[in-house]
């Protein structure tokens, strides 16, 4: 409290919270993994399970021979490419429609809003079993489930790119009397668009792993196989199947990630 | 040309940007704005196409009142102003020439300039409004890949695209070094000159205005306070209009002779 200092501003208190937060977080975390019995023990115990003897030899003629496995995983690879076409195909004039920079008016911003809060809302899981349930199992099924799915995720980026976007050449284009679709295109469009292109790689990377998971539940492609081979216990079989399944989303990941990088 | 009547403009939020402004400028003339910075300017500006409604008033632009116009009629008028602007406004991640290319928004069908299907008139004409400018070597070069200076010619051929009778410019050199300024209000009175296109632009370096402008018009506090022929301006009008004494920031002063410094 000599000189100057006394002029000084007071450091604001934010330890006392920071510390408070912290010490929730850890006492809440203790709190759950006793509430649902985990412990580093379990752990173990899962590993020494008899179990994980009867994934080795891989029985590899069984793996790649063209029915069993390399069949149903080009039709969850094509589950992916149509569902990430047709979700970021409706995602993109949705996504416009979305966002206050861009919207064409008050109601269908509202509406468009709403709709995607209840899409978005319905779990994925849920959304195929409801299809499956609806059209029947199969990869028809899967491909809507995951559109719906893919067009969930690409609004919610996409629209939020949109927000942020640059708002100087649409001022612009307004002032030369342009049409409000035509306004955006030509003045917001073009800045957005490399982001649109990667998220569309983005979501097709987790259409790829989504749809093995969908399969599960009989929306065709590589899950389905994965679940017939568990139900008769023929782990060797599902080793094989998942270390092809590391293969396809190994290489998607990493082209996927070449190509973004590239855009931005 | 342009006829203001007791126009006032309140933002939401109780902001008073313009009150009671009464002007009228004629065909073919070059009229300077000068004021501090939220002296009203920029909204001015924005009144004469609409960007911004006026609350009260009267706005008659080539024979169209402007306040309380349908969408249909704004983009008629909008279509017969350029303007150009401080941050340029292009779109950074396209081409020079689909840039100018937004000039002609309000004259090709919106399909097609969704599409980008441009028709080979419209395009000559983005040509022909590059030569102007004296960039039309620029024409495929992406434009975050130019100068500031080559940018604001952009702008001003986006401008010219629109085949404009009037001409709005809101600090167009505002983000420019000296010698690019004095190039860009060279430009934007030779094309006044030549194609005698009634121009209105705003600046805030006194010496500029002095320079360039036939007619000052000085707003302070929303208030137009001067309207007058340059010649009669002298450093009292100037610091009236700005409420202080005029310093060397209220000055470009690089080229000629700066505008008599005042020596107080």
């Amino acid at each position: 409290m000599t000189t100057s200092a006394s002029a000084w501003p007071t450091r604001p208190q934010i330890r006392v919270r920071t510390y408070g937060i912290t010490l929730a977080l850890v006492a809440f975390t203790v709190f759950a993994a006793r509430k649902v019995g985990f412990s580093p023990s379990t752990f173990w115990e899962v590993w020494s399970n008899p179990l994980w003897e009867k994934f080795w030899p891989i029985p590899w003629e069984w793996v790649l021979d063209g029915d069993n496995v390399i069949k149903p995983l080009i039709e969850t690879f094509q589950i992916a490419v149509l569902s990430t076409i047709v979700g970021c195909s409706l995602a993109l004039p949705i996504s416009f429609a979305m966002s206050p920079l861009t919207t064409p008016n008050q109601p269908t911003y509202l509406v468009s809003r709403a709709v995607m809060n209840v899409v978005r809302a319905v779990p994925d899981l849920f959304w195929a079993k409801l299809l499956v349930t609806a059209i029947g199992i199969g990869a028809f099924a899967g491909t809507w489930a995951l559109s719906v799915f893919s067009l969930a995720i690409m609004v919610k980026l996409f629209s939020e790119t949109i927000d942020n976007a640059d708002s100087g050449p649409l001022e612009a284009a307004r002032a030369a009397g342009g049409r409000h679709t035509p306004v955006v295109r030509t003045g917001v469009f073009p800045g957005v668009f490399p982001a649109y292109v990667s998220y569309a790689l983005y979501v097709f990377e987790l259409n790829i792993r989504a749809s093995v998971v969908l399969g599960l539940v009989g929306a065709g492609g590589i899950g389905r196989v994965l679940e017939a081979q568990r139900q008769f216990f023929k782990f060797d079989r599902i080793l094989g199947i998942l270390v092809l399944i590391f293969v396809v989303v190994w290489v998607v990941d990493h082209v996927s990630v070449a190509l973004r990088k590239r855009l931005v | 040309m342009i006829r203001l009547q007791n126009v006032s403009v309140t933002y939401p939020g109780g902001v008073e940007a313009l009150r009671g402004v009464d002007l009228s400028v004629g065909e073919g003339e070059f009229v300077v704005i000068v004021g501090l910075s939220g002296a009203g300017k920029s909204t001015l500006l924005r009144v004469l196409n609409g960007l911004v409604p006026a609350t009260s008033g009267s706005v008659i632009v080539d024979g169209t009142e402007v306040v309380g116009a349908s969408a249909a009629t704004l983009r008629r008028v909008r279509s017969r102003i350029g303007m150009i602007f401080q941050t340029f406004n292009l779109v950074h991640r396209t081409t020079v020439v689909n840039n100018v290319l937004m000039g002609r928004l309000s004259r090709v069908s919106p399909w097609r300039s969704t599409l980008g299907l441009w028709p080979a008139g419209d395009r000559e004409a983005a040509m022909v409004a590059l030569e102007r400018v004296g960039i039309v070597e620029k024409a495929y070069v992406r434009a975050s890949d130019l100068s500031g200076g080559q940018q604001q010619r952009v702008g001003i051929a986006r401008a010219l695209a629109q085949e404009p009778s009037l001409m709005l410019a809101d600090e167009p050199v505002a983000s420019l070094d000296p010698v690019t300024s004095r190039q860009v209000m060279g430009d934007l009175r030779r094309i006044n000159e030549e194609l005698g296109i009634t121009t209105v632009v705003n600046l805030h370096f006194l010496d500029l205005a002095r320079e360039y402008a036939q007619r000052l018009i000085g707003l302070r506090d929303g208030v137009l306070i001067y309207d007058g022929d340059i010649a009669k301006v002298d450093d009292d009008t100037f610091q009236e209009i700005y409420g202080r004494a005029i310093t060397a920031d209220d000055l470009l002063a690089v080229g000629e002779e700066p505008a008599s410094p005042n020596g107080d």
